[in-house]
């Protein structure tokens, strides 16, 4: 398990890459992220809501209403032509980031 | 399920009391029972199930911190509108539409009535003085009334001032949307609105045309059914164009204070400099020169001078920002 304070930097990417593939809501994104991350980082709701209004800020996704097949609106999310710029950029600083934090990981403690 | 929305609410309790909080918390609770349905459906049982959904919420300091909502609550400038509060500014704002545009209509149909009495002494109806007291008088009681229907509609819109000028409010994305699909409803409407109304004013001269060429001493009959038809027009454009303003201003980006005080001053000024001027003319050249027949002329050209001197302000002073 991830504590959500080393992954902090990363939601955004994490949340944005997931909506690259489809618009979809809260509670499908939070699910994704568990799996995708074989159940080793979950989500925290407020972490994901925060994100969400974060991101819809900055412009780089967007929200829209959608009818539930159980009648409930739900608030569905898409990525935008900004977001998709942002989510590049990160993808690099995260290269960047890995180089630099591997030069300070030692592999074995013999 | 109740001790998860007993604990939710919790949560919340200390949060400011908006529309958005509340959207917020329904969306979070809709997530939660989701989640909770499916652990049970995986085997869990209740308490396991609402024990995972409890620790899975997070930490409530993360809401604050990202809707900025302490910050929010301090000083807050800006105010959050309520979907009542966008209803009854969008229902004013067709309203008082309704009465401006009705406005605008008296004030072209009186100076038609004018117009009219100056036919109908000129064809021998009437005499000469009968017919110009009776139109005046009209015409007066007609722009009176116009008047009232001024101020009644400036009273109710005066309401929303903060709106008008796009200024110190804030609008929560979901009712963004909201406001965004009426508009869309409305949106072939008000184009039909804006073709009738453009068609009207093209095809006003034919009717005057064709009088014309039917009788020559009918052209002043004609011109009587061109204002008519023009006055009709006007109330569509006024009408359609409130309802549809009211819209792009809740959707628009409020503007900064400073500049939305000074295109109310000018825009204001200009109105109120030459709508008067317009009015004197009218009168002077009606009395004085006795060109009746044609001094309505004037209506239409303010009026289309002040939308000229509006719409290129806003066009420059876009630019300049």
């Amino acid at each position: 398990m991830i504590s959500s304070d080393v992954i902090r930097g990363y939601n955004d990417t994490i949340i944005l890459y997931l909506l690259l593939e489809k618009e979809s809501y809260g509670y499908e994104i939070s699910k994704r992220i568990k799996e995708l991350s074989d159940e080793k980082y979950i989500i925290k709701e407020t972490t994901l809501y925060s994100a969400f209004n974060r991101l819809l800020k900055k412009g780089y996704i967007e929200s829209f209403h959608k009818e539930q097949t159980f009648g409930k609106k739900r608030t569905y999310y898409k990525i935008t032509e900004a977001g998709l710029q942002f989510y590049q950029e990160k993808c690099r600083e995260w290269e960047l980031t890995k180089d630099v934090i591997n030069q300070f990981i030692k592999e074995d403690f013999r | 399920m109740e001790t998860i929305i007993s604990y939710l609410d919790n949560m919340f309790a200390s949060l400011p009391k908006t529309l958005e909080m509340k959207q917020l918390r329904d969306e979070l609770l809709a997530n939660m029972e989701e989640k909770y349905h499916e652990l049970k459906q995986e085997g869990k049982t209740e308490n396991e199930a609402i024990g995972i959904v409890i620790s899975e919420f997070g930490n409530i300091d993360e809401i604050i911190e990202s809707y900025d909502i302490s910050q929010e609550n301090q000083t807050g400038p800006n105010r959050l509108l309520t979907e009542t509060e966008v209803d009854d500014y969008l229902e004013t704002n067709r309203l008082a539409g309704k009465w401006i545009g009705l406005g605008v209509l008296l004030c072209i149909v009186g100076s038609a009535i004018i117009v009219l009495f100056t036919a109908l002494f000129e064809s021998g109806y009437i005499e000469r003085n009968i017919a110009l007291t009776t139109g005046v008088i009209l015409f007066t009681i007609l722009v009176a009334i116009a008047v009232s229907l001024f101020i009644y509609g400036g009273l109710k819109l005066d309401k929303f001032k903060y709106i008008n000028k796009q200024m110190d409010f804030e609008i929560s994305r979901e009712l963004q949307s909201k406001v965004e699909m009426m508009k869309n409803n409305q949106q072939s409407r008000f184009v039909a609105a804006l073709i009738c109304g453009v068609a009207l004013i093209i095809l006003s001269p034919a009717i005057l045309i064709f009088m014309m060429a039917v009788n020559e001493q009918w052209i002043i009959f004609g011109v009587v059914i061109m204002l008519a038809l023009i006055a009709i027009a006007i109330y569509l454009f006024v009408y359609f164009g409130m309802v549809h303003g009211s819209f792009t201003t809740l959707l628009e980006r409020p503007m900064n204070r400073e500049a939305a005080e000074k295109e109310e001053r000018i825009n204001g000024a200009i109105a109120s400099i030459i709508m008067p001027l317009a009015v004197i003319f009218f009168l002077i050249s009606g009395f004085v020169f006795e060109l009746w027949h044609i001094n309505w002329l004037v209506f239409p050209i303010a009026g289309l001078l002040v939308a000229i001197f509006n719409a290129s302000y806003t066009l420059f002073s876009k630019k300049d920002a």
